[in-house]
C-alpha cells in the first residue's frame, strides 16, 4: 500500500510538473501583448520602446524564460503565489476570497450528480425499456448534449424576465450569510450537477444491467432476499467501481465547466477570475490558477484510486 | 471667465503733490496692504457653480454599475472607464464640465483662470483651504507636479493625454494658490480648456508621486481632494466610497455612500443587475436590456454620444492596391453604413458618421452628410461610383486573399461578416477573416500584419485637432493604416493653430473633404452609450454629455 502511495504521489508530481511547464510555455508563446491590458489601447499605442523595456522589466517578463520558470517554481515552493500584473493583488488573496465559492459549486455539483444520477440509473436498470427508463434516458441525453453555459444563461434570463430575480452580484461566503451564499452557488451547481448526473445515470444503468445478470445476484434473489437488499447490498457495490472512476474524471469536467458556467451566471468564483485573467493576459494569475485546478484534479484522482481498495476488497495494491 | 487684458492708460506728469499723496498711500498700503489684499482676494474667490439642489435630499447609498476592474490604479496612465468610473469621485480637476449639460466648462479647484490674449499663458487661481483626504493642504505645487507628469511623463509611465499638452512649456508656481502654464505655441481655447477640463487629469498630491517614483499603477488609494473617500475595494466586485465630510464644495456630495459595482459594458450581467434592482444606475448597457429598461415604470433610459469611432483600417504600406486612394474610397463607398448600424443594434448602439464626430459643431451637419455618397440609405449610387473608381484604379476584377484581422468582440465579429459580404458583392474583394484577441489585434496592427482590420479607437477630446493628430496624423498612435497626405497634415497643423472658430470650421470641412477622397480609415460608425437609472436618482442626466470621461463625479447627485 505504502509503495503504491509513493508511486501515485510521484506520478502526481510528474503530472503537475508537466502541467506547469505546458502552461508556462503556452502563456509565453501565444501571441498577445499584456501591456495592451495594462496601459489600455490609447496608452499602448503611445508607448515608446524605452517605456516597454522598463515596464516589462518591472513585471519580471524581461528575464530569460528558464529564469522566469525557476522563479515561479521557487515562489510556489515557498508558498508564494505571486501578484497580479495589474493591481498588485496577490493570487493567494484571490484564491482565499473566490476559492470557497468555486469549491462549494464543485462539491454541490458532485453531490447533485450522485443524488440525481444514481437513483435514475438504478431505476432505469431495474425497469429497462419502461416509460421511466425511456424518460430517464432522454433526459440524460438532453443534459449531456446541452452546453452548460447556454443552460446557465437560460436560467438567468428566465429568472430575470419572469420573476425579476437575480442572484447576489458580490461574493457572499457561506459563513457570512448562508442564504445569500446559497442563491449564488445553487444555479451553477445545478447546471453542472445535472450534466454530470446524466453521465452517472447512464454509467450506473449500464453497470447495473451487467451486474444484475450475474450469478451472485440471481443467488441472492433465490435466497429470498428483498429486492431492495439485493440492489443495495449485492448489485450496487459491484457496479460502483466504474461509476466512481467516472466521477473522478467528471470532476475535471466540473472544474472546466465551472469556468463557463460561472461566467454565464455572473458568479464571482475562481473560474470567472481565470477567464478575466486570460483576457487580460495576467500571466501570473493564469498560471497559478491552472496549476491549482490541475492539483485538485490530480488529488481527486488519487483519492478515487485509493477508494477502490475500500470498495472492493479483492483489489490489493502493491 | 474673463480673459486678462492689458490696460494702456496715459500717465499724468508727476507733481510734488501727487508724489506726496502717492507716497502716503504707498506707506499706508505697506502697513495695511497684505491684510486688505488678502481679504479682497478671499472675497473674490467664487463658489463652484455646482451647488446642492435646494430640493434635494441628503444621505443614502447610490449603487452604481459600471466596468470597474481597472488593470491598474493610475488614472493618468489609463484610457479606460474601468479607472475613471470608480476612481473619479475621489478626485477633482483644475476645471471641469458642468454636470448639468456635460459641456460648459466651469471652475473646479481653480476658481478662476486668465488666458493671455495671444493664448500663450494660462493662469489658474486655486482655491484656498482645500485639503487632500489625508489632511494635507492642496497647493499649486500639487498642480505643478500633476501636470509636469502629464506633460512630460517619466520613463515607464505612459499617459495618453500627454499630446494634448504638447505646447505646454514651463509650468510656474506663482504663489501657493496661483499657477501659470506658459505655452510654446498657442492653441485654440476650446481645445486647451477642454484638455484641462478632461476628467482624466485629476489632481494628485506631489508627495504621492514622489513616494511612488512617479508611478501610481499599483497604488490603490492615493489621496485626492474629491467629494468621496475610499472605504474598501474588492477586486472585480465593488469599490465602496463614503462622503468626504471636509469637501471644499460645502453641501456636497449629497449622498453618503457610493457602491460602485464591477459590471462590464454591454454585458447581460449589467443589464440583469439593473433590471432586477440590484443597482440604481447602470452605465453602458446592452441595447436589449436598455430597451427593457425603457419600458419599466419608474426608470429613465437614455442614449448619448461617446468618444469612440468604430474604424476599418487598410494597410497602405503593405498592399499596393490599398495604397491607391481610389481603392480606399471605393471601399469607403461600398460600406452600407445604415445596414452596419442595424447589424449590431442588439449588441451595441451606434450611429452613422463621417471622419469627424458627427455631433461636433464643426463637422458636416447630419442632413448634409445623409445626402453624401457613402452615407445614404440607398447605397446604389455609392456602389456605382465605387465600381467606377475600382475600374479607374485598374482593379475592376476586384482583389483577392486580403487578410482581414478582426478584434474578438461581438460587434466586430458581426461587422466583419457583413463587411466581407459587402466587399465581395459590391467590389469583388475577397477577404479571409482572422478573429483575434484584443491584445493580439493591437500587436498585429502595430506590426502591420494585416491588409484590412477592424477595431475601435478613441480620442481624449471631441475637438477635431485631437482626431487629426491621433487618428490621421502622420505618426498618430491610432493611424494603423500608416496613412500620409502632406496637404492634409499641413491643413491639420493650421487648424491646430487657428484661434478663430469660423475660419477653423471652414478648414475642418475642407479637411473632411480631403479625407473623403483619400480615406486614412473608414468610419464604420460612432458608438453611443446607453445609461439607465431608477427615478429615485436625481441630478444626473447625460443626454447632452460627450462620452463618459468628463462628468464622472456624482457630487451633485441625490436620492429620493
Amino acid at each position: 500500500m505504502q509503495k503504491y502511495l509513493v508511486r501515485r504521489a510521484l506520478f502526481a508530481l510528474g503530472t503537475l510538473v508537466g502541467v506547469s511547464i505546458v502552461i508556462f510555455v503556452v502563456l509565453r508563446v501565444l501571441p498577445g501583448d499584456p501591456l495592451v491590458a495594462i496601459l489600455g489601447v490609447e496608452g499602448h499605442s503611445r508607448m515608446t520602446p524605452a517605456d516597454r523595456v522598463r515596464i516589462m522589466a518591472d513585471l519580471g517578463l524581461s528575464a530569460p524564460l528558464p529564469v522566469q520558470y525557476a522563479r515561479w517554481i521557487s515562489d510556489i515552493s515557498a508558498g508564494q503565489l505571486g501578484k497580479s500584473f495589474f493591481r498588485g493583488d496577490t493570487v493567494a488573496e484571490l484564491i482565499a476570497h473566490r476559492g470557497p465559492i468555486s469549491a462549494e459549486i464543485g462539491i454541490l455539483a458532485l453531490v447533485i450528480s450522485w443524488v440525481v444520477g444514481l437513483p435514475v440509473g438504478i431505476l432505469s436498470a431495474f425497469k429497462p425499456n419502461s416509460i421511466p427508463d425511456g424518460l430517464a434516458r432522454a433526459l440524460s441525453v438532453f443534459f449531456i448534449a446541452v452546453p452548460n453555459f447556454w443552460m446557465g444563461m437560460l436560467i438567468v434570463l428566465g429568472l430575470l424576465f419572469w420573476f425579476g430575480y437575480k442572484a447576489p452580484i458580490l461574493v457572499v461566503q457561506v459563513w457570512q450569510d448562508p442564504w445569500q451564499n446559497f442563491q449564488i452557488v445553487i444555479g451553477p451547481a445545478l447546471v453542472l450537477g445535472l450534466a454530470q448526473g446524466a453521465y452517472i445515470a447512464r454509467m450506473s444503468r449500464s453497470c447495473l444491467l451487467e451486474v444484475i445478470g450475474e450469478d451472485f445476484v440471481r443467488t441472492a434473489r433465490a435466497k429470498g432476499l428483498r429486492e431492495r437488499f439485493v440492489v443495495m447490498r449485492h448489485a450496487l457495490p459491484n457496479a460502483m467501481l466504474p461509476v466512481i472512476t467516472i466521477s473522478g474524471v467528471l470532476l475535471g469536467f466540473v472544474l472546466g465547466g465551472s469556468v463557463a458556467v460561472e461566467q454565464a451566471f455572473g458568479v464571482p468564483g475562481l473560474g470567472r477570475a481565470l477567464v478575466t485573467a486570460v483576457i487580460e493576459r495576467d500571466i501570473i494569475v493564469v498560471q497559478n490558477l491552472v496549476l491549482l485546478y490541475a492539483l485538485i484534479f490530480v488529488a481527486v484522482n488519487v483519492l478515487v484510486d485509493l477508494s477502490y481498495a475500500w470498495l472492493d476488497p479483492r483489489i490489493r495494491f502493491g | 471667465m474673463a480673459d486678462s487684458t492689458r490696460s494702456d492708460r496715459s500717465q499724468p506728469p508727476v507733481t510734488r503733490r501727487s508724489f506726496l499723496r502717492a507716497a502716503g498711500v504707498a506707506s499706508g498700503a505697506a502697513a495695511l496692504g497684505p491684510a486688505v489684499l488678502r481679504r479682497r482676494a478671499e472675497a473674490q474667490e467664487t463658489a463652484s457653480p455646482v451647488r446642492p439642489d435646494p430640493a434635494g435630499k441628503r444621505g443614502g447609498t447610490l449603487r452604481y454599475g459600471i466596468l470597474n476592474a481597472p488593470a491598474h490604479f493610475d488614472v493618468h496612465q489609463s484610457g479606460t472607464v474601468s479607472n475613471l468610473g470608480p476612481q473619479s469621485p475621489m478626485y477633482d480637476t483644475l476645471i471641469r464640465r458642468n454636470p448639468k449639460d456635460g459641456q460648459t466648462i466651469i471652475p473646479d479647484l481653480a476658481w478662476k483662470w486668465d488666458i493671455a490674449p495671444d493664448g500663450k499663458k494660462y493662469t489658474f487661481h486655486l482655491r484656498k483651504g482645500v485639503k487632500f483626504h489625508d489632511g494635507a493642504d492642496f497647493t499649486a505645487e500639487d498642480v505643478k507636479a500633476t501636470y509636469e507628469r502629464i506633460c512630460r511623463p517619466p520613463r515607464g509611465v505612459v499617459i495618453p493625454r500627454t499630446p494634448l499638452f504638447a505646447t505646454v512649456g514651463d509650468i510656474v508656481v506663482v504663489d501657493p494658490h496661483k499657477i501659470e502654464f506658459r505655452m510654446t505655441e498657442s492653441r485654440p481655447r476650446p481645445y486647451m480648456l477642454g484638455a484641462f477640463a478632461s476628467g482624466w487629469n485629476i489632481i494628485v498630491r506631489k508627495k504621492s508621486l514622489e513616494d511612488n517614483g512617479g508611478n501610481l499603477r499599483q497604488v490603490m488609494n492615493y489621496p485626492g481632494t474629491g467629494p468621496f473617500k475610499h472605504v474598501s475595494r474588492q477586486d472585480k466586485e465593488v469599490w465602496i466610497q463614503e462622503r468626504n465630510p471636509g469637501y471644499w464644495n460645502k453641501g456636497l456630495p449629497m449622498v453618503d455612500r457610493l457602491e460602485i459595482y464591477n459590471l462590464p459594458a454591454f454585458s447581460p450581467e449589467l443589464g440583469s443587475a439593473f433590471l432586477s434592482g440590484k443597482v440604481d444606475y447602470a452605465r453602458i448597457m446592452d441595447p436589449v436590456s436598455h430597451r427593457k429598461a425603457k419600458e419599466m415604470p419608474g426608470v429613465t433610459a437614455v442614449a448619448f454620444n461617446q468618444s469612440v469611432v468604430q474604424a476599418f483600417f487598410m494597410n497602405i504600406p503593405k498592399n499596393k492596391a490599398l495604397a491607391d486612394p481610389r481603392v480606399r474610397r471605393a471601399i469607403h463607398l461600398a460600406m452600407d453604413r445604415p445596414t452596419l448600424v442595424d447589424v449590431v443594434k442588439d449588441t451595441a448602439p451606434m450611429q452613422v458618421g463621417g471622419f469627424v464626430y458627427p455631433f461636433h459643431p464643426m463637422s458636416t451637419p447630419r442632413a448634409e452628410l445623409d445626402k453624401r455618397l457613402g452615407y445614404q440609405k440607398d447605397i446604389k449610387p455609392a456602389v456605382q461610383e465605387a465600381k467606377r473608381l475600382m475600374k479607374e484604379a485598374g482593379y475592376a476584377n476586384g482583389l483577392k486573399n486580403l487578410d482581414f484581422v478582426v478584434r474578438d468582440l461581438a460587434t466586430f465579429r458581426l461587422w466583419a461578416v457583413a463587411i466581407q459580404a459587402m466587399l465581395k458583392e459590391h467590389l469583388n474583394i475577397e477577404t479571409n477573416l482572422r478573429v483575434v484577441q484584443t491584445s493580439v489585434w493591437f500587436e498585429e496592427a502595430l506590426a502591420g500584419n494585416f491588409d484590412l482590420a477592424i477595431s475601435a479607437i478613441v480620442s481624449s477630446l471631441m475637438d477635431p485637432s485631437e482626431l487629426f493628430s491621433a487618428w490621421y496624423g502622420k505618426d498618430g498612435p491610432s493611424n494603423y493604416s500608416r496613412w500620409t497626405n502632406p496637404a492634409f497634415h499641413d491643413l491639420a497643423a493650421q487648424i491646430e493653430r487657428e484661434l478663430d472658430d469660423t475660419r477653423r470650421t471652414a478648414m475642418v470641412r475642407k479637411a473632411e473633404d480631403m479625407l473623403e477622397n483619400d480615406p486614412p480609415l473608414i468610419p464604420v460608425s460612432y458608438e453611443q452609450i446607453a445609461d439607465a437609472w431608477y427615478n429615485k436618482v436625481h441630478g444626473q442626466n447625460p443626454t447632452t454629455f460627450f462620452g463618459i470621461y468628463d462628468v464622472v463625479r456624482w457630487d451633485n447627485v441625490w436620492l429620493s
